[in-house]
């Protein structure tokens, strides 16, 4: 058992000056188009990622990436992350080429891997449908074999960053008549001429719709066997689901959801430090005191949740501290970032529209709970068995 | 408290400004590695096996109302399980707060009818007052005697509820700015409670012509330290207690039937018994560091403490109370287990004062005093 600080080395303390350097020169123009855009993306960091090796951090220069250990990995991470840097289509980029690593045949290997370090070609995760969320088996997406290729028809939903990215990992039905978990195939699907239609979110985020009508793509960008879609998922699933990972002996302060919601108790605590209309401070005030020290104790209960449960941990907190210390800011907390007023340039409004989406990205925490329940307590599945929903209905 | 680091996000902000100043990191860099020490676990498992053999649910039951078992008692004294409390100078084995706590979880878990947390609370405390206790410590270790701890204030307005206070045969109390250690007297009843645990009503007067082990600013502080330690052992147990009934539940949903399935099947069912799960295992996780801290870096994780118990506090209660009920009427009955688990819960924290109020020491520890 250790919590003591970390020993940095002088590599890795002159890695993380780097980022902040990084930071400091690329940030503050990355940080307002995200909150013009909500894309997750930015085009110039990405690629100044890419020329540090960044994108592939661990892997080894000579592939483009930065030789970094998953520690040196993890920090840098943790300080781009800090800084509010917007990687989630790096993120999805990231799970899908451990699909891709896995399962993608040599040719597209040589084809991709050297573009995607660089920064130059992106992935993002083309899973839930407009009938079909955290169940993912359900997929309706069509793959029909037509000679050397496959024609995809089909519609996606949330598929976040297309719009930045060249391929989509695509969950398809390419067998009807089977038991559903069985009837899945999984491609690197080209983008090139899908249809991609943004979709705007309470927390700013920007998605999309994405269409898919004849759409046509090689069998070489097949992931996996025919038919076998549902374990190729498994492992990037479990990605999303946090279930089976190596636990660095670093924890995310908040969790894995909870980062928002945790700088905003810093905030806030700032906040309640200033002198209010009346010449009073906030922080003298009893009431306030308490509401603050529970936002605080509940970022030290989500940080400290192990495994599957911290990402539900994490979003169930940052919704209601999120909720809470709006209230406690009181009416200026409503007025957003730009405003004039806005209370900590309005990133507690945003934590409290953001906080909304935590509790289904990666599947809800419903599932999530019954994914617990089953796995860790050993309790009887609840979802209606695949006797009765072999099918994909209509 | 001491105010040499003022208040904890302040100390934390500065910490994390040096950082950056020395390196450019802007982020707090802490390990965080919760696993136990080979030591550790050798003690989990230790003190695992002796309870689940000596404390038995019949031992529990036959242990009610008084909820004293002399037999268990003796046994986790051949163990050292109260000498491995005292520092080695003091005579003791020296054991650290997160092995005590490993303890006080199995202590829990087995609800353990045996003062575990109050004595080695007090014995903690009566090596800290150093030679003025040194005969009380000295029986303390040999096992012919027992100490329990007051854990409020002693004030001429109230009696107090003190924890083993029936059986103890030394007190240790703050009486205004003194340490005492008062010996056992006549009207040291037994007050039988909802938690089931050998309480006795004390009022001021069982402490007049107690012997004062430390005096001052030293006594206060002394007195303090041994609430924090006593807040931490009764977390940990806190946290075995909820373990325990989160236990009971679960096993009942998996076997019990209802309109044609498992009640667990229900997710009305098993989403509670997750929850309950979660703040438990996150508690034990919080606690534990809590406890690394207090042994490794006082000053930098004080305000864990209060926030390891009263959330610990919290995932007990919720553990029991849904354990209680996913028994459904069996769970309501006294032959039902889960019940053990809930009156415990509630009455091995309740006597140490409202833990609610823990909301408060951490605003003062995270914030500094209110300057109104």
């Amino acid at each position: 058992m250790n919590f003591a600080t970390l020993d940095i080395d002088e590599a890795t303390g002159a890695l993380l000056s780097e980022a902040e350097t990084f930071c400091d020169e690329f940030g503050e123009d990355a940080v307002e188009e995200e909150w013009e855009t909500g894309s997750g993306f930015n085009e110039r960091v990405h690629l100044e990622m890419g020329r540090r090796g960044w994108l592939v951090a661990t892997w080894p220069k000579e592939e483009g990436g930065a030789g970094l250990t998953r520690f040196q990995a993890s920090l840098l991470d943790m300080v781009l992350r800090a800084r509010h840097i917007p990687l989630i289509t790096k993120g999805t980029t990231d799970v899908v080429l451990g699909a891709v690593l896995k399962y993608g045949n040599d040719e597209i290997k040589a084809e991709l891997l050297p573009r995607v370090a660089a920064g130059e070609i992106r992935f993002c995760l083309g899973y839930t449908e407009p009938d079909g969320g955290s169940d993912l088996a359900a997929a309706r997406t069509r793959a029909v074999r037509d000679g050397e290729d496959w024609v995809i028809d089909g519609q996606k939903m949330f598929t976040t960053g297309a719009q930045n990215a060249h391929y989509a990992f695509l969950v398809t039905r390419t067998n009807p008549d089977v038991e559903k978990h069985k009837g899945l195939t999984t491609f690197l699907c080209s983008l090139e001429g899908a249809g991609i239609s943004p979709v705007h979110t309470l927390g700013g985020e920007r998605t999309n719709m994405v269409f898919f009508e004849g759409h046509r793509i090689p069998d070489r960008f097949r992931l996996g066997p025919v038919d076998a879609g549902w374990s190729v998922l498994a492992g990037s699933l479990d990605e999303e689901h946090a279930i089976g990972q190596v636990e660095v002996a670093l924890e995310r302060r908040g969790g894995m959801y909870g980062m928002v919601a945790a700088e905003a108790v810093e905030l806030a605590i700032e906040w309640a430090h200033l002198s209010g209309p009346d010449g009073d401070r906030p922080i003298d005030d009893p009431f306030v005191r308490a509401r603050l020290a529970e936002a605080a104790l509940g970022v030290e209960v989500a940080t400290a949740s192990p495994g599957p449960m911290n990402r539900i941990a994490s979003s169930d907190m940052a919704i209601a501290v999120s909720a809470d210390l709006l209230d406690l800011v009181g009416p200026l907390g409503l007025l957003p970032h730009g405003q004039d007023g806005s209370v900590a340039d309005g990133w507690l409004e945003y934590s409290h529209r953001f906080a909304q989406g935590t509790a289904t990205y990666g599947g809800t925490v419903e599932v999530q709970r019954n994914l617990i329940a089953e796995r860790f307590l050993g309790l009887p599945r609840s979802t209606p068995s695949s006797r009765n929903t072999n099918k994909v209905v209509g | 408290m001491s105010q040499h680091y003022g208040p904890t996000w302040r100390h934390e902000v500065q910490q994390r400004e040096l950082m950056a100043a020395m390196t450019g990191i802007s982020v707090s860099l802490r390990q965080a590695d919760y696993s136990l020490s080979e030591e550790q676990e050798a003690v989990q498992s230790s003190f695992g096996a002796l309870l689940a053999r000596a404390s038995p649910i019949e031992k529990v039951r036959a242990a009610e109302p008084f909820g004293f078992d002399a037999e268990l008692w003796e046994q986790l004294n051949e163990m050292r399980a109260i000498a491995m409390a005292v520092p080695e100078a003091s005579g003791g084995d020296g054991a650290d707060l997160v092995a005590l706590c490993v303890v006080a979880e199995q202590i829990g878990r087995y609800l353990a009818p045996a003062p575990f947390v109050e004595a080695v609370s007090a014995a903690r405390l009566l090596a800290r007052a150093g030679s003025a206790a040194a005969a009380e410590l000295e029986a303390v270790l040999s096992g012919r005697a027992m100490v329990t701890l007051a854990l409020h204030p002693v004030t001429s307005a109230a009696d107090q509820l003190v924890p083993a206070g029936a059986i103890a045969d030394h007190v240790v109390a703050l009486v205004d700015d003194q340490l005492v250690c008062a010996p056992r007297t006549e009207g040291w009843d037994r007050a039988d409670n909802h938690g089931r645990t050998p309480l006795a009503r004390l009022p001021a007067v069982a402490f007049e012509n107690a012997k004062v082990i430390q005096s001052g600013e030293d006594a206060r502080l002394t007195f303090a330290q041994g609430i924090a330690e006593w807040k931490l052992l009764t977390g940990a147990a806190l946290i075995g207690i909820g373990e325990g009934a989160n236990s009971i539940g679960v096993e009942y949903a998996k076997v019990r039937s209802a309109f044609g399935s498992p009640i667990g099947a229900f997710q009305a069912v098993s989403h509670q018994l997750v929850d309950a799960a979660m703040a438990v295992a996150a508690g034990r996780r919080l606690l534990f560091k809590a406890a690394w801290f207090a042994e490794h870096e006082a000053h930098a994780g004080r305000h864990l403490i209060p926030m390891a118990y009263l959330h610990a506090e919290r995932a007990s209660l919720l553990a029991a109370t849904v354990a209680v009920h996913v028994l459904g009427g069996v769970g309501f009955t006294v032959d039902g287990d889960a019940q053990l688990f809930f009156r415990r819960a509630k009455g091995w924290s309740l006597v140490g004062g409202d833990p609610n109020r823990e909301i408060h020491l951490i605003a003062d520890l995270l914030f500094g005093p209110a300057t109104r």
